[in-house]
């Protein structure tokens, strides 16, 4: 059994990389339930195996492992006609994702000025999609365009963003 | 990867996100993300920021909260969260047992609700910090204060069409940091430190501060007085820093064009030597970074003396187009009263009024008010400025439903009632129009005599539409009395601002008005009545009265086709 002092020390890890977590399980499956089920998982298995948990190893590496195998997991048991990745690719991404996922609240900070130069149309449409989970369709009623005409706009609101996200956390020595 | 394939990618993953893509699409998808690094890590990146966002979402941190608002709200919330491990960890140092028991209660919080994890998770990196509370009025504020800033203002607009992701923006709008995009037609934009900029649909700007843009395509022609030396239009990693001049900036997929017309312009890049370019010259700089001397061709870039002189041809065009359709409506029967303020050699203090057949005896009498220009230099309006300032007007008749349309510039609502048209008095069946302080249309018509018992007036009042950028602009206001359906429909520049329906009792199916006045209201003479002010600060240009309830349609014809 692991001792309070273990103990408090891998609490407060899962917390600190909690987010970190979520972008890399979310990035390999691209579904947002998927992603909080899978998370959950790992969760329960990280703490199961609280005893492999050393004090002095870096806690983000070994999560990563335990994350990918759930995720690999969680792969080969689903159908295939709903997966975004397949268990080979979901593989093959994973370094990148968590390399990726490591600068997770670096992109968080850069996110927040980058979002303030789109024009407020685009924030708002982005705000509909990204942040409220809103389906174009929907979106496109809303505002009264068309879903292409809305489509258009997500997709350069989005290229300018990850643009403008990659820019800055360049100059800040982020990546 | 190339470009074509990474936006296909791109546009897939969007409708993967929207649940929308079908199994080959998937399949293609797949392959895309198979195909090399380059691909791989595109994807990832753009499924990073979809994951932050979502978790942001979740969290209830709007897109518009500034970094150092949720740095504020994350640090405090990851406070108490370490303060707890903390002091439980002192209470249980006795009994690890129970310790165990509260770790695992925390974890499973943890599991149990993200919005924790999101709050607790950027905090312990930083436990020393001390944030702000949670969200106050007080961010709020400030996240407002930030987005309502403009860098620059649209002072021409000649053939413009939008990009399809721009919203349209009128001549006086201010713009904010952002991007801004035409495509086509030209429009003029000065920043705020007194550059003025000529752009050339196709062209897409993004405003980051009075000083700076970047430029991703288009051409444009840059004026910049002594007052705004230091003016930096930012392309690719090449900044063009002007040094007091008039210089051309075309840019293109393959590179930029810079051409200096007068003065000069610096040419700062990463890691290289400054290069300074002088009048007369003009130099091609490749996607490469390789700089190439090129042929000026000042021609090629619109100036202001012939964007001014395409302006003048616009609103040529714009008036004739006006007038044409004016005269189209004086002979519309549905008329009671048509001002057009179209005369212009007309120096007497008469308003004629444009029907057609005429009828002089709907002529209004002038009184203070002093002649402007109106929405087109070929044609005048009428400034009440002074509390007295009014046009005075007497129309006989019962009607039933009316519809009240006009182009006013409001220079201010400071009176408490801002009029438009009053008739004297406000005897039964008589209607009130006009403006309120707080910025809302306001429509009523009373529906018994003075002194009777009875129903009060239903008194219509439209969303507050007023804010002090519209100051100066010519604005074109309506309102829909529609006695049959039982409603009032108030209207700003064709589009409808309220609709509301009246109770049964308050609707006056007869209408009439009798002595009136435009701009103001007059009560009859009392010696002893001082009258409050109530005269429209500001000017008008075209009053339409309708004996009939216009549509949605009509109204916004009559707005496109007057639309300076």
């Amino acid at each position: 059994m692991a001792g309070p002092e273990k103990t408090e020390h891998f609490v407060q890890q899962l917390a600190t990389h909690q987010n970190r977590l979520h972008g890399y399980v979310f990035s390999l499956l691209g579904d947002h339930t998927r992603t909080a089920d899978v998370l959950q998982e790992t969760n329960i298995v990280l703490w199961r195996k609280i005893d492999e948990f050393e004090l002095d190893k870096p806690f983000l590496p070994w999560a990563f492992a335990i994350a990918r195998f759930q995720v690999l997991a969680h792969l080969r048991d689903q159908k295939r006609d709903r997966l975004l990745l397949d268990a080979e690719l979901a593989e093959a991404v994973s370094a990148e994702a968590e390399r990726q996922a490591g600068h997770l609240e670096e992109l968080r900070h850069a996110l927040r000025p980058c979002l303030a130069t789109l024009t407020a149309g685009n924030r708002d449409l982005v705000e509909r999609r990204y942040f409220r989970a809103m389906s174009i369709a929907d979106i496109a009623r809303d505002v009264d365009r068309t879903v292409s005409a809305v489509k258009v706009a997500l997709l350069r609101s989005r290229r300018h963003l990850s643009e403008c996200i990659q820019r800055r956390m360049l100059a800040e020595g982020e990546l | 990867m190339t470009p074509d394939k990474l936006e296909e990618l791109e546009s897939l993953l969007l409708d993967w996100e929207d649940g929308t893509l079908d199994e080959p699409g998937r399949k293609r998808l797949r392959d895309l993300i198979r195909s090399d690094d380059e691909a791989r890590a595109h994807y990832v990146r753009l499924q990073m920021m979809n994951a932050v966002m979502s978790l942001d979402g979740e969290a209830g941190i709007p897109p518009t909260a500034t970094a150092e608002a949720i740095n504020g709200v994350t640090e405090t919330v990851g406070n108490a969260g370490t303060q707890q491990v903390h002091v439980r960890s002192e209470s249980s140092s006795v009994k690890p047992t129970r310790w165990m028991l509260t770790a695992a209660a925390l974890l499973i919080g943890v599991l149990a609700g993200r919005l924790v994890q999101v709050e607790l998770s950027s905090g312990i990196d930083k436990p020393d910090e001390l944030g702000g509370s949670i969200i106050t009025a007080e961010e709020r504020d400030l996240t407002k204060e930030a987005t309502s800033q403009g860098v620059a203002l649209i002072t021409q607009l000649v053939d413009v069409e939008w990009a399809s992701d721009q919203r349209p923006l009128d001549v006086g709008d201010a713009l904010l940091p952002g991007r801004f995009a035409i495509a086509s037609g030209y429009a003029q934009v000065e920043f705020f430190c007194g550059a003025t900029v000529i752009l050339e649909g196709p062209a897409e700007l993004d405003l980051q501060s009075p000083l700076l843009a970047r430029v991703r395509r288009g051409r444009l022609r840059a004026q910049v007085p002594p007052a705004a030396r230091g003016f930096s239009l930012e392309v690719d990693d090449m900044t063009v820093v002007d040094l007091g001049t008039e210089f051309g900036l075309s840019v293109t997929d393959d590179g930029a064009n810079v051409q200096v017309f007068d003065g000069e312009v610096e040419l700062r890049q990463p890691a290289r030597k400054t290069r300074s370019l002088t009048a007369g010259r003009a130099v091609v700089r490749h996607k490469d970074g390789a700089f190439e001397e090129a042929v000026m061709a000042p021609g090629h870039f619109v100036d202001i003396e012939s964007l001014e002189s395409r302006v003048q041809n616009q609103q040529e065009n714009r008036f004739q187009r006006w007038r044409a359709w004016s005269e189209e409506v004086r002979r519309d029967e549905r008329l009671i009263a048509y001002y057009a303020f179209d005369r212009k050699d007309d120096r007497s203090r008469r308003l004629s009024n444009s029907l057609e057949p005429s009828n002089s005896e709907l002529d209004g009498a002038i009184v203070g008010a002093n002649r402007v220009s109106g929405r087109w230099p070929s044609k005048w309006g009428l400034e009440f400025k002074r509390p007295g300032d009014r046009v005075r007007v007497q129309i006989p008749g019962e009607y039933s439903s009316l519809t009240f349309c006009c182009w006013v510039k409001i220079d201010s609502l400071d009176r408490w009632y801002n009029s438009l048209f009053l008739t004297d008095n406000y005897n039964q069946g008589e209607p009130h129009w006009q403006i309120l302080d707080t910025g809302q249309l306001y429509f009523s018509v009373r529906p018994t005599e003075q002194g009777d018992k009875g129903p009060r007036d239903h008194k219509a009042l439209s969303p507050k539409f007023w804010k002090p950028s519209l100051s100066g602009r010519w604005l074109h206001l309506a309102t829909v009395y529609n006695t049959a359906a039982q409603s009032v429909t108030h209207y700003l520049n064709g589009q409808v601002l309220s609709r509301e329906t009246i109770p049964a009792v308050q609707v006056v199916t007869k209408t009439r008005i009798g002595t009136a006045t435009l701009g103001n209201w007059s009560q009859p003479t009392q010696p002893d009545s001082s009258f409050a002010i109530r005269n429209l600060n500001g000017s008008m240009d075209e009053f339409i009265l309708f004996a009939a309830a216009l549509t949605d349609g009509e109204i916004r014809g009559i707005y496109d086709y007057g639309r300076p």
